[in-house]
């Protein structure tokens, strides 16, 4: 029978089928750290003797608040340092680590056709490769490390075509933030959305992931793309994949990671993006976003208007902000940098802005390029990399009210620190309002006046 | 645990309560579960006087796509905490659910149209092993649970059910080996 890219990953994961449409999936890789992992394995560690199914398929990244910034953040990374050095476990620590949907992918720890779990829902990010890659909560991460599965309930399957080609100042962030208003917050609960189509053939594994990261955003377990030359050529060469032949022979197994052409979807949506437009969103969930250049909409909700002190009607250029930050599991690896950093190059920023490497690799490289020169001569602060601010844990917490323009992915009430009001965009509108000190979008910028020779 | 009893509402008269606004990522700083229970709604505006209002309440009733966000077990521990063994909603977001179910916090879903009357109850009855939730004002309805996690949230023991399937599990790895052809 002709199945889904999905269905393919699924079947060949399935243990043992169980009542209510469940089954015991076999999972290859978890991915640990340090705020959702140590209470599941410290339940290990008082009740099953600490033994765990496999250590080698468990990546640890102390990620969320890195370098610790209390004693309780310090002893919560102690103990998933310990925990990996105990088991033998691959820890990417202070240093060498990062926001763990980067550090996973660019060291190379995703197979396409592979199970991966982390208990954090952003997990969907590495669904970029072809992986099944889905947040868990903390017990059901314990499960997997303690005896290899997690218990799921088939999800329904949405193909989404997405076709047209990425113009008007567009980028894979503004088409993750449009997916979302099309699918609706929770409009894909319990969906895997397989996304094909020549706008997704033609994105970077960066761009790729920037989609998929926003999938949980409506609701959905994951997203998945098939993997083609593009995910190879990412993959290649990648500290955990092998080198040569056995690369090859893998690659090969890859390439055949496709929907059957007659397979059926529970759904299957169209779009055509050639007319998209940057999005902002105005709102309290990534589902409250519009285009940059119109008005918060006449039937916003009450509550969230309210919280965002805005009133329908309003131009989103006009609202003044208080802060800007480029970082986060959605935009912060090198291209990202690299877009952010080609709008300030030459200009300087007028609000507080923070640029949060999506990791330690990504923060070297840019390093080499002069990127971080560029954000630093524009008068923007270039940090570590961690969560920082995303989640209102460190380097850029909002004060109550405070306003902040963000690469990330979520503007819940208080998601960046208690009261504080974040709208979602791409780096390069972040960039761009943090130049304005109000929402903005690249073309309203003055041209940068060339540098007077010496 | 008791599949039957009641409990006094907490109304949360909110669709999309995310996890942040249950235990925001700042107060997540225990390397266990313990200790959550005092953070409860702390990261949403007006959440601990309204949980001061209701200090006896067990069952949460709320708006749709309870739970959404983040994956962190903390909300529902926090819940557990405090002594809740429910929360009513007519959606949640997969991960709170299935976090729910695991943590012996029933996760009821009902039909939109009737939370407005839920949300003024004082208490509800809740039997689990019938699936069946009522009021003294006369509401009577019936819902589905997921028939496997049904055991968990009445019995408890994942981690032990899964400590028991590991043999099967290698077994079916060594059959299946490493590899897999699409």
């Amino acid at each position: 029978m002709a199945r889904t890219m999905f269905e393919k990953v699924w079947d060949a994961h399935v243990v043992e089928a169980m009542p209510g449409d469940n089954a015991l999936i076999f999972v290859d890789r978890i991915v640990a750290y340090e705020l959702t992992t140590p209470p599941g394995a410290v339940e290990i560690e008082r009740r099953f003797d600490d033994k765990l199914f496999d250590p080698s398929r468990i990546i640890a990244v102390n990620d969320h608040i890195s370098p610790a910034k209390d004693s309780e953040s310090a002893m919560q990374a102690r103990y998933l340092r310990t925990w990996a050095q105990r088991h033998g476990i691959t820890m990417y620590d202070v240093g060498n680590n990062g926001i763990c949907h980067v550090v996973v992918p660019e060291r190379g720890y995703v197979d396409p056709g592979s199970v991966v779990i982390c208990g954090d829902s952003h997990t969907c990010t590495l669904g970029a490769f072809g992986a099944f890659a889905f947040g868990v909560g903390t017990t059901s991460q314990a499960g997997a490390m303690l005896a290899g599965c997690v218990i799921l309930q088939r999800p329904k399957i949405v193909r989404i075509a997405v076709n047209g080609r990425l113009a008007h100042g567009a980028t894979a962030k503004d088409l993750a933030l449009f997916m979302v208003t099309k699918l609706g917050f929770k409009g894909a609960t319990g969906c895997v959305l397989e996304y094909c189509g020549s706008t997704i053939d033609a994105l970077s594994m960066d761009e790729r992931m920037t989609l998929c990261n926003m999938a949980v955003e409506a609701g959905a377990t994951t997203a998945m793309i098939a993997p083609d030359e593009t995910t190879i050529s990412y993959l290649r060469g990648r500290e955990a994949q092998p080198a040569g032949a056995a690369f090859e022979e893998k690659a090969a197994q890859w390439r055949g990671l496709r929907a059957d052409p007659d397979a059926r979807y529970d759904d299957d949506l169209i779009f055509d993006v050639s007319d998209l437009r940057p999005m902002v969103s105005w709102g309290t969930n990534p589902g409250e976003t519009v285009p940059l250049d119109s008005v918060v909409p006449a039937d916003a909700s009450e509550s969230s208007l309210s919280y965002m002190a805005l009133a329908p009607g309003m131009r989103l250029r006009s609202i003044p902000l208080d802060q800007a930050f480029i970082g986060s599991c959605t935009n912060a690896r090198l291209s990202d940098l690299r877009a952010a950093a080609d709008v300030l190059r030459g200009r300087r920023v007028s609000v507080p802005t923070i640029v949060t490497p999506g990791s330690q690799a990504v923060k070297r490289a840019a390093e080499r390029e002069g990127l971080h020169d560029v954000f630093q001569d524009a008068g923007a602060l270039w940090t570590h990399s961690t969560c920082g601010a995303c989640c209102g844990l460190s380097l850029g917490v909002l004060a109550p009210g405070a306003r902040c323009i963000s690469s990330s992915n979520r503007n819940f009430p208080g998601r960046m620190g208690t009261g504080g009001r974040v709208h979602l965009a791409s780096p390069v509108v972040v960039a761009a309002s943090a130049v304005l000190g109000r929402i903005a979008a690249p073309d309203e910028l003055a041209p940068v006046e060339p540098a007077v020779p010496a | 645990m008791s599949a039957r009893f009641e409990g006094a509402v907490l109304p949360v008269d909110r669709a999309n309560v995310d996890t942040d606004q249950m235990v925001p990522a700042y107060l997540m700083n225990g390397v266990d579960s313990s200790g959550v229970g005092p953070h409860l709604f702390r990261g949403m505006s007006g959440g601990p006087e309204l949980l001061a209002a209701h200090p006896d309440a067990t069952i949460v009733v709320a708006r749709e796509n309870f739970g959404c966000g983040s994956s962190r077990e903390h909300a529902v521990w926090a819940l557990v905490q405090r002594g809740f063994r429910a929360v009513i909603a007519p959606s949640f977001a997969r991960i709170f659910e299935e976090n729910a179910y695991l943590n012996g916090v029933a996760p009821i879903v009902v039909d939109a149209a009737r939370i407005d009357a839920l949300l003024e109850a004082p208490t509800l009855a809740l039997d689990l092993e019938q699936q069946r939730l009522t009021s003294a004002r006369g509401e009577d309805v019936t819902f589905a649970l997921d028939p496997l996690r049904k055991y968990f949230l009445l019995e408890g023991g994942y981690l032990e059910f899964m400590a028991a399937k590991r043999g099967p599990i290698r077994d079916w790895l060594r059959k299946v080996g490493e590899t897999t052809s699409y």
